[in-house]
This record gives structure tokens, C-alpha cells and sequence, in this order.
């Protein structure tokens, strides 16, 4: 199947993934709550300890997970879906939301892994549900934002600043 | 594939500098974050072996500020030229939006590109992109080396889809922009 070209997330459903992830970070006491794309991109964040680093994290994170999947295929392992790293302080958890995101829960000692386990999985398959919306909305809405004038501008910025 | 997001405003491209060990894309990327504006820059970062050749990838965001209302970033990434990390560049390729495949010119790299841009057709076709209608663009490093190929040469048997190219001494920063133009308008034509 061809991956999709792009994916457009309206007010409606951030504002939803937003507060699916605010009660995750609550609801499990983690210090950030991160939803990236696969390829690296956030989509959105709770809590303000990565929100700083949030380019590059997302970037990290999606790497560290798709080389996983190749080493998933070199074992002959139909898949890694989540990935834990365990720090002296801090603690990451990832799982994989139905093939195209991410959700990583960043937190301390003080969090237990199992429930942070198990409220990630309620927490992928609602985001799930959102993500089938989005896709059907993807194309209506990008033609309300990828209109000609748009097209244009971005040209005349590129034009204006990657050069020497 | 590109993420637009409405609700914050955003829109961010994926960008993947492809090419055989040593062609220059990192050189590219460094070219840009010494000469672009800061703050249409972040940090870049590299993850690379002691001897300084990239081990995963190179990550540079780009910011062009707001157009329209909307913030555009350009996420550029460059792959591990290295044959043995095969598996590790189609891991970076992943979600990308467009590619730019970097040439050594020189002769004797002239058979290390050719299979270079065979397993870029092949990694493509494994995650389901259509390599005729995706945005790529081709750019010739190494121009000022002794031994290098003429251009129709590598036109001929590397841009067999004739898609935009530039020369480059990427070392110098000849080539490094107008190579970026491209692509990033290509990306943006075809949102």
C-alpha cells in the first residue's frame, strides 16, 4: 500500500489527542507525554520538561524505533511495538500506534512500568480511533490551508532564505 | 509524509539526503547550518562514528518562520553512506517527503553510485512510494576533483528520470542552496 502523502490534523482532534495524553500524564504521574509521527515529526506534546528538545527528541525517538523494526526482521520477529529504555532517572516508554504514530511516556522512579504499560495501550487504541478520522479528513482539509497564495509564499521564503 | 497541522499552525517536511560513503551529504547539511540565518536554524545534530562518518543520521530542522499563518519546517536528515548500514538507511527513509541523491562525480565512485541509486529505487518500492512521481532531485559533488565524470555521463545513466540537478563542490557550499531550493519547492508542489 502507498503511504499517504500527508496527514492533517484539524483543531478538533488535537484538542482530542491533546487531552487523551493530559490524562495520561496524570493518570500514570509521568513528566511528558509525546505523540510523534513516524517519521519524527511531533504531532503533539503534555508536559514542559522535553518540550524544549521536542524537534529533536521526536527525530531520536522515531530513528531509534524504525531501527528496531529492522532488527524485528533480521530476528525473523514480526515486530518490536514498543520499546523501553530504562534510565538511573528517567524512564522511556514507546509503543506504536496503528503503524503511523508513536506514543512515548517520558518518567521517573516514582512511576511504576506496568501502568504505564497498560494506560498506553487504552491510550493507543483511542488515539487510533482518532487517527482513522484523520485520515479521512486529511484531504478535504488540506485544501482549505494548501491553497495557491500559500504555495507561493513558501516559495518566495525558500527563495529568500536558503541561500548564501 | 508531511504533517500538517492545523490546530498549532504547522506544517513539517521531511526532507533525506541519500548517497555512497564519502558523496558529501553531510558536508551539505553543515554547509547550511554554517550559512543560513540562526533563526531559521536549530541545533544540528549528528550521530557518528569516532572516525567522524555518520553512524545513523544527521538532523538538521529548518524554520522558514510563518507563512500565511502557518509555520513550515523543513526537517533535513542524511542516511549512513556506508554499504554495510543498508538497513539503517531505509530506517531514516522512513516518512520522508523528498530525496535528494547526492553523486560522487569521480570515476572510480561512478559503480558505488549506480548500485547506490538501484537501492534507492528498491528500499522506495519497499515502502510503497511511487519513485516516479516522488520528489527527488540529483546533485553532482565533488565537481572540482581531477577525476570526475562529465555531466551528460551521469545524467545518462544516474537521473535516468530527469529530474532537476545541480552541480556541487558542497565543501566549498557551490550548489549546496540551490540544490535545497529545489527540493524543498518540489516537496511543497506536491503537499
Amino acid at each position: 500500500m502507498e503511504q499517504l502523502t500527508n496527514l492533517v490534523i484539524s483543531d478538533r482532534d488535537l484538542a482530542t489527542i491533546s487531552s487523551i495524553l493530559m490524562r495520561l500524564m496524570n493518570d500514570t504521574t509521568a513528566t511528558s507525554i509525546m505523540l510523534i509521527d513516524k517519521s519524527g515529526q511531533v504531532v503533539a506534546i503534555q508536559g514542559n520538561s522535553t518540550r524544549r528538545n521536542a524537534t529533536t527528541l521526536g527525530a531520536l525517538l522515531a530513528g531509534v524505533f524504525s531501527s528496531s523494526r529492522e532488527v524485528a526482521k533480521l530476528l525473523d520477529e514480526k515486530d518490536f511495538r514498543n520499546i523501553f529504555q530504562q534510565g538511573v532517572q528517567q524512564n522511556i516508554y514507546t509503543s506504536m500506534v496503528e503503524e503511523q504514530w508513536l506514543l512515548v511516556s517520558i518518567f521517573d522512579r516514582s512511576t511504576h512500568i506496568g501502568l504505564v504499560k497498560v494506560l498506553s495501550k487504552k491510550a493507543s487504541d483511542e488515539l487510533g480511533r482518532i487517527l482513522e478520522r484523520v485520515r479521512n479528513d486529511t484531504t478535504r482539509a488540506k485544501s482549505s490551508v494548501l491553497n495557491l497564495q500559500f504555495r507561493s509564499s513558501v516559495e518566495d521564503t525558500i527563495d529568500l532564505l536558503f541561500r548564501d | 509524509m508531511a504533517l500538517i497541522n492545523i490546530a498549532s499552525h504547522e506544517i513539517h517536511c521531511k526532507i533525506v539526503y541519500y548517497g555512497i560513503g564519502y558523496c558529501g551529504k553531510t558536508t551539505n547539511l553543515q554547509y547550511v547550518h554554517k550559512s543560513i540565518t540562526p533563526n531559521a536554524r536549530g541545533d544540528m545534530l549528528s550521530i557518528a562514528t569516532e572516525t567522524e562518518r555518520t553512524l545513523f543520521f544527521d538532523f538538521l530542522p529548518l524554520d522558514l518562520g510563518r507563512v500565511h499563518g502557518f509555520h513550515t519546517r523543513f526537517h533535513l536528515y542524511t542516511v549512513p553512506g556506508q554499504i554495510l548500514y543498508e538497513r539503517t538507511r531505509l530506517a531514516v527513509l522512513n516518512g520522508a517527503d523528498g530525496i535528494v541523491f547526492v553523486v560522487d562525480s569521480q570515476a572510480d565512485k561512478f559503480e558505488e553510485n549506480m548500485q547506490s541509486i538501484a537501492e534507492l529505487d528498491m528500499h522506495m518500492r519497499h515502502i510503497g512510494k511511487n519513485m516516479s512521481r516522488f520528489p527527488l532531485i540529483m546533485q553532482w559533488n565533488k565537481r572540482d576533483m581531477p577525476n570526475i565524470l562529465p555531466v551528460p555521463v551521469l545524467e545518462h545513466y544516474l537521473n535516468r528520470r530527469r529530474v532537476p540537478s545541480f552541480e556541487a563542490v558542497a565543501s566549498a557550499g557551490k550548489g549546496v542552496f540551490a540544490t535545497l531550493r529545489a527540493i524543498s519547492k518540489t516537496v511543497i508542489a506536491q503537499l
